[in-house]
């Protein structure tokens, strides 16, 4: 085996370095007996694509095939594909093929007696180790998260879900980007309807690039017009494989450890996963208080600047005393005191997710101190006003769902602007046409507020608050509702004494 | 998918709110003094009759709406006709009920602030709604019915647990015999609040109704909501006294401004408002709706391009009083009036289609 510079040229592989253009990590190995000989296979590959070791065997493999006394068999990729030692191997006809075999992390084979080539995958090159996600935690419950590849990701759901109706669908979107999107369900529980509407909005997708699930979330949504997410994405393997139990369908996309799962609901961006792992009571605790703090973060600071601006009547005196006390001296409306603190809120929000980790601490004094102990100092805003805020933010952050909460963010913006110029009243025409909008959005065709409105009580169960398991015998209506039971309707303790 | 709009739940949700709608709002049957009860028993039995000729009129045929009704069984020419006096009549109820709810907005929220502007934002609001259809309403009223039951709940507990029910005022029972609770009763209790239910003939067809429990769930629906109106309006009696419930603008909120829960909440009726707030504009938004369907339907103008001037012609209608009190005394005046398209027009029409029931067949689904 002899490894050395071009013999006279091979026009299939001069043929696939100028599609590729003479780039600098497209690698030919030539593999011959004789170095004046030409060449008798070339192994072809992108440089950082493919697995180092398994190119290394693949190598070894190729040239103990040359060095076949026999010559070249006619059979040759069958007896190639025996000797190949790593691998799923595919033929390709085709230049283009053979290029975007390349491209997908595949070692191209070509030999001077075959016409096309053959494809090892061998893909490789930088990924990150499953680690914790870092947006959706858990106190009980796996720590593992998806990471960028889609490979891993699918093995770590196929790892939750080991039965032969878990299916997975594999896609490509993108011009330039080639992206492999996964559409992952469970055959006998998802409703068809949904997903053929899901295949369907995927293959309309005709974009030249698609980083990140959010470009796929956007592009399949039923409407881009709302702030609201209709579409759910999580970091975690065990959600996307609870979700899958109940019916719902999800949609991995490579180079991003977020997957989406649709259809989603209004109030599944308030359910967490803990939510099945801790004991019943608890969990429904939880989840009470969940929707305490969506209703705080979204009406608190409209609500205060309301009632103290319109509405002082309604403030127990001893209480009101100590408020005006406050807001004596204090240069803006309740307004534009509140904008001016959810705005100084927002920016050390932003600050703090974009600025080097390095020097986070520094914010956080200035944040803190500077701009939350000294203003009320200064007299720029009041105690009252801090407080409020300070306890919407933190409410804000109850709510697991990133999208959802910042879509409250939104709302409550408009609505403080509301409640600054009618009070109540104002808040109330701001709170009708938010719920009338919710009412009329569709995930897949799925109402948004579906167990609410329209009313299906059988879902009621897993939803304010979760009843213990022995009570969760159905999976959710309309969503997993063609194959309705999880349980026996017996109770598990009979179950064991029939086998 | 159109199977999870058309579940009957939200038009069930719709009727609660909007047969409580302004009701408690004022004080009914004042004439009847301390015998108010028997007389709204009284209309909401003669009423319930209403409700179950509108029902078997939408059972014989199930496809067809009150404007669809009247153009196949009056004829063409009448039928449209009928459709638009009663398109005219729900703007005009659609109108009158903003009216209350801006005045109450004025009174009690907004004391500073212009009329019209109330209006205005109201109208908007509303006609949002309305832009959304009957069946987005229906959902709508879903998840606001439970907040709405809460707030007469927690009103009910705590005006008994202050110990204001004076259920002694409800004595001397008939002192001036039946003929003040008959004249309260007929023909002004049935046809407010009672007796509105006709709109529903508008949204029966958008739901599915074909299952047995329909119509038992509306009959039941309404007579809870009539116990319920009932019992409201004599609570307000009981905390008040009669003479003051007469006397007060709108007496439920009087009596909620007696709660004090000391040091906590003062002033209930300002959250209280928001309760009334809900059943208000519902109404509004589902009369705004029923003339919004007619008005399409007969014109043959799209649906959402009536909703511009109708909401238009709503706010001025709504302006038509020069003040509350005006207001308050039309309301009485039209009453009488309204029993035209609450009794005798259904009436025509249940005839009609009795005897032309063969011959037109079912509606076009």
């Amino acid at each position: 085996m002899n490894v050395t510079e071009k013999p006279a040229a091979p026009s299939i592989v001069e043929r696939l370095r100028y599609q590729l253009g003479g780039s600098s990590d497209f690698i030919v190995r030539f593999i011959h007996e004789d170095p004046k000989d030409p060449f008798m296979y070339a192994v072809c590959y992108i440089d950082g694509l493919v697995d180092k070791n398994l190119l290394a065997f693949l190598l070894e493999a190729v040239a103990a095939e040359a060095r076949d006394e026999s010559g070249l068999p006619p059979d040759l990729p069958m007896s190639l594909a025996s000797r190949v030692p790593v691998g799923a191997l595919t033929d390709a006809d085709s230049d283009d093929a053979l290029v975007q075999a390349m491209l997908n992390g595949e070692a191209v084979i070509v030999g001077t007696g075959l016409t096309g080539g053959l494809c090892v995958a061998i893909p490789g090159g930088p990924s990150r180790s499953v680690e914790e996600p870092s947006s959706q935690t858990v106190v009980r419950g796996p720590k593992d998260g998806f990471t960028e590849n889609l490979a891993d990701n699918l093995s770590l759901v196929r790892r939750r879900l080991r039965t032969p109706h878990l299916r997975i669908e594999d896609r490509v979107v993108g011009r330039y980007t080639r992206t492999k999107v996964a559409v992952v369900y469970i055959e006998g529980i998802v409703q068809p309807v949904i997903l053929d509407e899901l295949r369907r909005r995927l293959d309309a997708i005709d974009i030249d690039g698609i980083l990140e699930s959010g470009y796929i979330e956007e592009l399949i949504q039923d409407t881009a017009w709302t702030p609201f997410p209709t579409i759910h994405n999580t970091e975690r393997p065990d959600t996307v494989a609870g979700h899958l139990l109940e019916g719902h369908a999800a949609v991995l996309v490579d180079g991003t450890p977020f997957a989406l799962i649709v259809p989603v609901t209004f109030f599944k961006f308030f359910l967490s996963s803990e939510d099945y792992y801790q004991r019943h009571d608890i969990a429904s605790f939880v989840r009470i208080i969940r929707f305490i703090a969506f209703f705080v973060s979204l009406l608190l600071p409209s609500l205060y600047i309301a009632v103290t601006t319109f509405q002082q009547e309604m403030i127990p005196t001893t209480m009101l005393i100590s408020l005006a006390a406050q807001r004596e001296g204090i240069p803006l409306p309740a307004l534009l005191e509140a904008l001016l603190m959810e705005l100084t809120f927002e920016v050390i929000r932003e600050a703090g997710i974009r600025m080097p980790r390095v020097i986070g601490p520094a914010i956080s004094i200035v944040g803190a101190l500077v701009l939350g102990q000294a203003a009320v100092q200064a007299g720029l805003v009041s105690g009252a006003m801090v407080i409020i805020v300070s306890f919407t933010a933190i409410a804000s952050f109850v709510i697991p769902a990133l999208g959802m909460s910042a879509a409250i963010r939104l709302m409550r913006f408009l609505l403080m602007a509301l409640a600054g110029s009618f009070g109540l009243f104002g808040i109330l025409a701001g709170m009708i046409p938010l719920l009338l909008h919710l009412v009329s959005l569709r995930s897949f065709g799925i109402p948004y507020l579906l167990p609410v409105a329209p009313l299906k009580w059988r879902n009621f169960r897993d939803l304010f608050v979760r009843l213990p398991w022995r009570a969760l015998k159905e999976r959710p209506a309309v969503i997993g509702s063609r194959n309705p039971r999880r349980q026996p309707r017996t109770g598990p303790k009979k179950e064991e004494n029939r086998t | 998918m159109n199977d999870q709009t058309t579940n009957p739940s939200g038009l069930i949700a719709c009727l609660v709110i909007y047969e409580i709608g302004s009701t408690t709002l004022f004080l009914q049957a004042a004439e009847a003094k301390q015998d108010a009860w028997i007389a709204m028993t009284l209309a909401s039995a003669a009423a319930f009759f209403l409700l179950a000729m509108y029902l078997a009129m939408h059972r014989q045929d199930p496809d067809r709406d009150l404007f669809a009704l009247c153009r196949a069984y009056l004829g063409s020419w009448a039928g449209t006709a009928c459709g638009f006096l009663f398109v005219g009549y729900f703007a005009y109820e659609s109108s009158r009920n903003l009216r209350d709810l801006v005045e109450l907005t004025s009174q009690v929220l907004l004391n500073q602030t212009p009329l019209f502007i109330i209006a205005m934002i109201t109208i908007i609001v509303v006609a949002n709604t309305a832009r959304y259809g009957a069946r987005m309403l229906f959902l709508c009223t879903l998840v606001l019915l439970p907040f709405l039951l809460m707030g007469y709940a927690l009103l009910i507990v705590m005006l008994a647990s202050q110990q204001m029910i004076h259920a002694e005022s409800l004595l001397p029972m008939l002192e001036n015999g039946w003929r003040p609770v008959f004249k309260a009763a007929f023909p002004e209790l049935v046809s407010f609040p009672f007796g509105q239910t006709v709109l529903f003939l508008v949204f029966f067809p958008l739901v599915r109704t074909g299952t047995p429990g329909f119509s038992r769930s509306v009959y039941l629906t309404y007579g809870g909501v009539s116990l319920f109106l009932i019992a409201m309006n004599q609570l307000t009696v009981f905390v008040l006294g009669q003479s003051i419930a007469e006397n007060v603008t709108f007496p439920l909120l009087e009596s909620v401004q007696l709660i004090e829960f000391s040091q906590v909440f003062e002033r209930m009726d300002i959250l209280f408002v928001f309760v009334l707030f809900l059943g208000l504009g519902t109404k509004l938004a589902a009369f705004f709706i029923g003339a919004a369907t007619g008005f399409s339907q007969l014109s043959g103008i799209g649906y959402r391009k009536g909703i511009l001037p109708l909401a238009a012609l709503i706010f001025g209608l709504s302006f038509l009083s020069p003040n509350y009190t005006h207001h308050i005394w039309v309301g009485k005046a039209v009453t009488y009036w309204f029993t035209i398209f609450q009794i005798a027009l259904p009436l025509l029409l249940f005839i009609a289609m009795q005897i032309n029931g063969g011959k037109k067949g079912r509606g076009h689904g």
